[in-house]
């Protein structure tokens, strides 16, 4: 980023943000894929648990577009306000993860080091959306959304198929959110950088 | 199933109406047990017809090619001989509800593809096919798919290659492509990157280049004249890669390089210096390359035959050689009239050249001017010794040279159509300080040539022929003019020798000193008819006495030939007898026939064939007297104290 000198301040231009914001939430989805690959392959063949992860995640509640159609409609003010409030609610999780993930049987170092660059990254991607937010929205977006995680426990129950479920949850819907995040990111961009003509 | 309008709508995509009865009931049951066996009772009634129920089929794949739609195919499924339905049915995430397929055909048989309404990302689907046939129905597994991870674009479109010059003058391959058509990268809901390859196209492997969102490339160091496939595919930001695309090709110029073209001309030219510097150092050395090469094949000969005389339709000559003796005497005869034996071992003496082949220049030197006169010659290395010693071992002529024969030039005797081939022009009477005795030479080396390669006509019979041949030549050279080195010498000595001879008369030369005589031996050159001068025994000639002129009164050894013994009208009792009338120039021995010799012939030294040359000359036309060679002629080397009359003397016709 290339920080220009504009009136008093240096100030990173608002593409810049976007291009960092956009880099880092493809970055986060990719480790949160890849991690979520490998937990499935190692822990969850044959369990079943994708029939159980059904409207399990605890981000469900904010109500998200789900096609573009949907997703063009909406205003990029709210569309802010969403990628703030989902990153915002995984702030928590993604901590809890790092410690827990470590207590899984003989959990591969990989799965741990992701764990620990997504809850970084995700903290990264969070500052910068402020960033971007205050440049568009210097009196602050108000209405801010955030879903409470509470799936704490069940990280930590002592039933191995109910943990490991947990876990499988957690990371199932940890590569989802990160998706919705990448997607609407760039949407932004190009609408707003761009021109919708990316 | 809950709502019956959906069943309604279901029922009709199955073929047969009498299995719905039955499947419908099994049906009702779907809410609560997904998982459906065809119940035995129900086809009881059908079971002497012939079939099985279904297999169960098997869900392939879902693919959404933008994002926004997507579509599932299924395994068919062995149908138990029976026509098979496929239901797919599907439950969303959240709902509870199981919808059918809303459309079974677009995505091809065995498929059902999703359209924008009925597509929801970050959600799963719940997808189940049912197979139904007469017998039964059978449904598959779940399948849990969610759109968003099972994008996969169609490969991109319109690709261009097109060839730019750069900057610096260097061409380039510039690639151009669109997205698939249906991808939305505009607005930023796909996002797609982009993977090229290329290759020549008789080249194996490809060359892949990840290119990124772009949508267009520059590629260097392409070889130029090549022709170039290239393809490209894309791949969704976190999907997978499409299949590549069709192929474009180039086909590259091929590049002029001035500097190439240098150097081919560079190489051109350093060669064909190299060359011209090879060809002229094989010039300087003489070597005949095309000789050494294609060494000269023999052509087929007879013995005694010689073809050049053939068409030069002399056949006299060619029939003597062919062993008739003292066939027809020849014109020619009459040309020795004038012939002189001069025996010369002056060093310039020329010899002249055959006027057939007239080479003046060729003028091999002549023996050494030596006066070494009286020497009795029989030393060793007397000429006339090595020339028995040819003459009886026929040894091939490049050793006579030593002995001051220029035989090459001497065995082309005359009109030699023997000779065929050039004496090496190189082939000079060495000098005889050591004899005294210089073999002149005797340009018209064409004379003896040919004769020398067959490596026989060493004997003096051909030497005296050339002499006689040469000196013809030489006074007809004379006459015409011919620039001889010592025109004047000779001149002299032919002179005399014509006038003689026109006169018919004898002049009395004078008799040089015997002690030219031995050179006068190897001088003498016994006027042969016969051109062919190989295998012709030699005749010597017995000196008998010298008289107080200085005369060589010669005993002939033998007569082999009695014709020409016929044609010697001097002999009669004096047959045998030569008389050496002068010794023109230390080496020319003129000798006389005692008798009515009319002509002096002038026996020259050469080495040379004389036969034929002696036809040739006018001069000798008128020639009373000549002295030929009777074919026997044998000169024996050794015995320098005979010669053959015959030898030279003329067969009168």
């Amino acid at each position: 980023l290339i920080c220009s000198c504009q009136r008093r301040a240096c100030q990173v231009s608002l593409g810049d943000l976007f291009d960092r914001a956009v880099k880092l939430s493809h970055y986060i989805h990719s480790l949160s894929s890849e991690m979520f690959n490998e937990f499935d392959e190692r822990y969850a063949q044959g369990r079943g648990f994708i029939t159980k992860a059904i409207n399990s995640c605890h981000t469900s509640s904010l109500t998200t577009p789900e096609d573009k159609e949907q997703a063009q409609q909406i205003h990029h003010e709210d569309l802010l306000n969403l990628v703030m409030g989902v990153l915002n609610s995984w702030n928590d999780p993604l901590l809890h993860l790092v410690s827990e993930v470590q207590t899984i049987k003989e959990a591969p170092d990989t799965i741990l080091w992701k764990a620990v660059e997504i809850e970084e990254q995700n903290k990264r991607l969070l500052e910068g959306m402020e960033k971007i937010v205050g440049r568009l929205h210097p009196g602050g977006l108000g209405n801010e959304l955030y879903s409470r995680w509470s799936g704490l426990p069940s990280l930590q129950l002592p039933d191995e198929d109910s943990r490991l479920f947990a876990f499988y949850n957690l990371l199932h819907c940890l590569r989802r959110d990160s998706h919705k995040i990448d997607n609407y990111l760039k949407l932004l961009k190009c609408r707003l950088i761009h021109d919708s003509n990316c | 199933v809950q709502s019956g309008s959906k069943w309604a709508t279901a029922a009709q995509h199955h073929a047969y109406f009498y299995p719905l009865l039955f499947s419908s009931e099994s049906f009702s049951n779907l809410s609560t047990l997904p998982l459906e066996m065809s119940s035995p009772k129900l086809n009881t009634g059908f079971q002497e017809r012939s079939g099985q129920p279904p297999g169960k089929p098997e869900l392939i794949k879902c693919r959404s090619p933008e994002k926004e739609t997507f579509s599932c195919w299924w395994k068919p499924v062995s149908d138990g001989g029976l026509p098979t339905n496929y239901t797919l049915f599907y439950n969303n995430e959240g709902e509870e509800s199981f919808y059918e397929c809303p459309d079974y055909t677009t995505a091809g048989p065995n498929s059902c593809y999703f359209d924008k309404k009925h597509t929801s990302l970050w959600t799963i689907y719940n997808i189940t096919i049912k197979a139904t046939n007469e017998m039964g129905s059978n449904i598959s597994e779940p399948h849990y798919v969610d759109v968003t991870y099972i994008v996969q674009p169609n490969p991109p479109v319109n690709l261009s290659l097109a060839l730019n010059k750069h900057t610096d003058g260097k061409l380039y391959l510039l690639m151009n492509w669109s997205s698939p058509p249906l991808a939305d990268v505009r607005s930023g809901w796909l996002t797609l990157e982009y993977e090229l390859r290329l290759k020549p196209e008789e080249g194996e492997e490809w060359e892949t280049i990840f290119v990124g969102q772009r949508t267009k490339y520059k590629v260097f160091s392409l070889i130029p004249g090549e022709k170039y496939i290239a393809q490209v595919r894309c791949k969704s930001d976190h999907g997978e890669w499409s299949k590549w695309s069709s192929e474009s090709y180039i086909h590259l110029p091929k590049e002029f390089r001035l500097k190439d073209m240098m150097v081919w001309v560079f190489v051109a030219v350093l060669s064909s210096v190299i060359c011209l510097i090879m060809i002229w150092m094989m010039g300087l050395k003489g070597i005949n390359m095309v000789a050494c090469i294609l060494p000269p094949v023999p052509g087929p000969k007879i013995k005694g035959l010689d073809a050049h005389l053939l068409e030069a339709g002399k056949n006299e000559e060619l029939l003597s050689a062919l062993g008739c003796q003292g066939f027809p005497p020849t014109s020619d005869c009459e040309d020795l009239l004038v012939e002189f034996l001069e025996i010369d071992d002056s060093e310039d003496q020329q010899l002249m050249p055959n006027h057939e082949k007239g080479h003046p220049n060729k003028n091999l030197k002549s023996g050494n001017k030596e006066t070494d006169s009286d020497s009795g010659r029989g030393s060793c290395d007397s000429p006339s010794l090595l020339l028995e010693k040819c003459k009886e071992s026929r040894i091939p002529p490049a050793e006579f040279q030593t002995p001051d024969f220029s035989e090459t030039q001497v065995k082309a005797a005359g009109k030699s159509s023997q000779e065929t081939q050039n004496r090496d022009p190189e082939l000079k009477l060495p000098d005889f300080n050591s004899d005294g005795v210089k073999s002149s030479t005797w340009p018209g080396t064409q004379l003896a040539s040919s004769q020398i390669p067959k490596g026989s006509y060493h004997n003096i019979v051909e030497v005296c022929k050339v002499a006689f041949s040469a000196m013809n030549v030489n006074v007809s050279a004379i006459r015409m003019g011919n620039e001889e080195k010592h025109p004047s010498k000779y001149s002299k000595n032919i002179e005399t020798i014509c006038e003689g001879e026109m006169t018919q008369r004898r002049k009395g030369e004078s008799f040089h000193s015997k002690a030219k005589a031995d050179q006068a031996l190897q001088w003498l050159l016994p006027n042969e008819k016969s051109p062919f001068l190989s295998d012709k025994p030699m005749d010597y000639v017995e000196i008998h006495k010298v008289n107080q002129n200085g005369a060589l009164a010669v005993l002939p050894k033998q007569k082999e030939n009695s014709d020409k013994t016929e044609i010697y009208p001097i002999p009669g009792t004096t047959k045998e007898y030569a008389k050496v009338t002068r010794v023109v120039d230390n080496n020319v021995l003129v000798l006389m026939p005692e008798s009515r010799v009319q002509g002096m012939p002038v026996f020259q030294e050469p080495p040379k064939e004389s036969a034929q040359s002696l036809h040739q000359s006018q001069a000798e036309k008128n020639m009373s007297y000549c002295l030929t060679a009777p074919s026997e002629f044998r000169l024996q080397t050794g015995g320098l104290e005979y010669m053959d009359p015959n030898s030279f003397m003329c067969s009168f016709k």
